[in-house]
């Protein structure tokens, strides 16, 4: 089902060094390799009962576990690229969940394993646990994120925070993101990484999930939604006519001069 | 509803490595330690089964077609107006509302994850979370949007949202003609989860 796992992930996390899968096969914009879309016109929410099952768990889950922002996604692309996409978003998810509940000692592989043989009537092979195969959390240094400056309390549930320091770029600046200085949940997708883009709107200022994934504080930043002509991303081969826009956290970006 | 999922009985045709089974084994771990409750699961089930679906959003777009004051508020602050309509839910902390017009295309994907505006459209379809889609639409739009059944003039300008933060996008299609005078309830009923992902037209009522 993964066509290419050598291409898109550094590397498989049981023959080398855990952290090196970096970036993690979810980072796929732009990825070569992926067929036709499985595209189905009006589509029901769950194919299969089991599906069902894993969405209704997914509150329980997270509130025995994973609750800050960023975390569950973090267990997502620290899988094995089998459990990621063998059988799509609720078996990655469910995968997900046996991860965290197992990290936070809630469920331990070895409670699974029992309750998956009493629940089939026979001696099943576990071997397919994502636990073992997943990537441990990157430790992150906190050094190489933002300061944490305090906001004030936030006004409602959820990302959004008001944010004192003025926005270091205003519409229209040009702007590029190098790499992320170290492994770990992120929001900026590889292909745009050192691509020269253009601010064209600011949206509110979110907590930083690449700090609340890794427990390190909300480090909160200004939010802008960059714009990237195809030619920039793509080269000679991009279609003609199109644009991307994706959406950055401050500390991503510098000023560029760059064209394109 | 429980019962649907094969509790209780034996798997002959199954290994550890299939979800049935583990999830089975995980959701009753849950509940013997009092972390999951049946009941909750089920109603949380049904609720983005037949409560939560393409049909608010539907309901927005056909708002904004027939109220070009509310269209304009929408594409400035459509987080005023969602709260104002009283759309309440998950995944829509911020939303922004990308209008379709003859020369420009939008598009929505998360490259990331598979983010989407759970509370307006539901629970996303498979193929916009397929690594398919999401590796491709950023890099081939035209290709893929065609592959899909939507064909794009040359001349259109495609832009494609990447919903790489916490923003969600909704796509506010075209209104199609002979649709005059067409009360609110029956243009939702022309707006397809599609239209409102950007990858699909709402079609002409009279078969165009």
């Amino acid at each position: 089902m993964h066509p290419d796992a050598g291409e898109l992930s550094a590397a498989d996390p049981n023959s080398v060094e855990p952290n090196s899968t970096w970036p993690g096969v979810h980072d796929l914009g732009g990825a070569h390799g992926w067929g036709r879309v499985p595209y189905e016109s009006d589509e029901p929410p769950f194919h299969a009962a089991w599906e069902r099952r894993v969405f209704g768990l997914l509150g329980a889950v997270t509130a025995a576990s994973a609750q800050r922002p960023g975390e569950f996604r973090y267990a997502l692309e620290r899988l094995h690229p089998d459990d990621y996409f063998d059988h799509g978003y609720y078996g990655r998810w469910l995968a997900g969940f046996e991860l965290l509940l197992a990290e936070y000692g809630v469920i331990s592989p070895d409670e699974m394993a029992s309750a998956l043989n009493r629940g089939a009537n026979r001696e099943l092979q576990h071997r397919s646990s994502p636990i073992g195969r997943a990537a441990p959390t990157f430790a992150r240094d906190p050094a190489l994120l933002p300061p944490d400056v305090p906001v004030p309390p936030p006004h409602q549930r959820g990302v959004r925070r008001d944010l004192a320091p003025e926005p270091r770029f205003a519409v229209g600046d040009r702007v590029a993101a190098p790499a992320a200085p170290q492994p770990g949940h992120t929001r900026l997708p590889a292909y745009v990484v050192d691509k020269p883009g253009t601010v064209v709107k600011l949206h509110p200022a979110e907590v930083l999930p690449d700090s609340t994934a890794h427990d390190l504080g909300e480090r909160p930043q200004h939010v802008y939604c960059v714009g990237y002509d195809a030619q920039t991303l793509w080269g000679d081969n991009a279609e003609p006519n199109t644009s991307v826009y994706v959406d950055l956290y401050e500390c991503y970006l510098n000023p560029t001069n760059g064209a394109g | 509803m429980h019962d649907d999922h094969g509790h209780g009985h034996p798997h002959h045709d199954l290994d550890a490595s299939s979800p049935e089974i583990r999830v089975e084994a995980l959701e009753d771990l849950l509940v013997e330690k009092g972390l999951a409750d049946r009941a909750r699961i089920d109603a949380t089930i049904q609720r983005y089964e037949h409560d939560i679906g393409p049909m608010i959003g539907a309901e927005l777009v056909a708002h904004a077609w027939t109220d070009p004051a509310l269209a304009s508020r929408l594409l400035a602050d459509a987080d005023g107006v969602v709260a104002e309509l009283g759309i309440r839910g998950a995944e829509i902390q911020h939303i922004e509302v990308k209008a379709n017009t003859p020369g420009v295309h939008n598009v929505v994907v998360c490259t990331l994850c598979s983010c989407y505006p759970w509370a307006l459209l539901g629970l996303p379809p498979n193929w916009y979370k397929s690594p398919e889609y999401r590796a491709r639409v950023v890099r081939e739009p035209r290709a893929v949007l065609a592959e899909m059944g939507l064909e794009l003039d040359p001349s259109t300008e495609v832009r494609i949202w990447d919903s790489s933060s916490e923003t969600r996008f909704l796509v506010l299609p075209e209104r199609p003609a002979g649709t005059d005078g067409w009360p609110v309830e029956r243009l939702a009923e022309l707006v397809t989860r599609d239209s409102m992902i950007g990858v699909a037209r709402v079609a002409d009522p009279a078969g165009e």
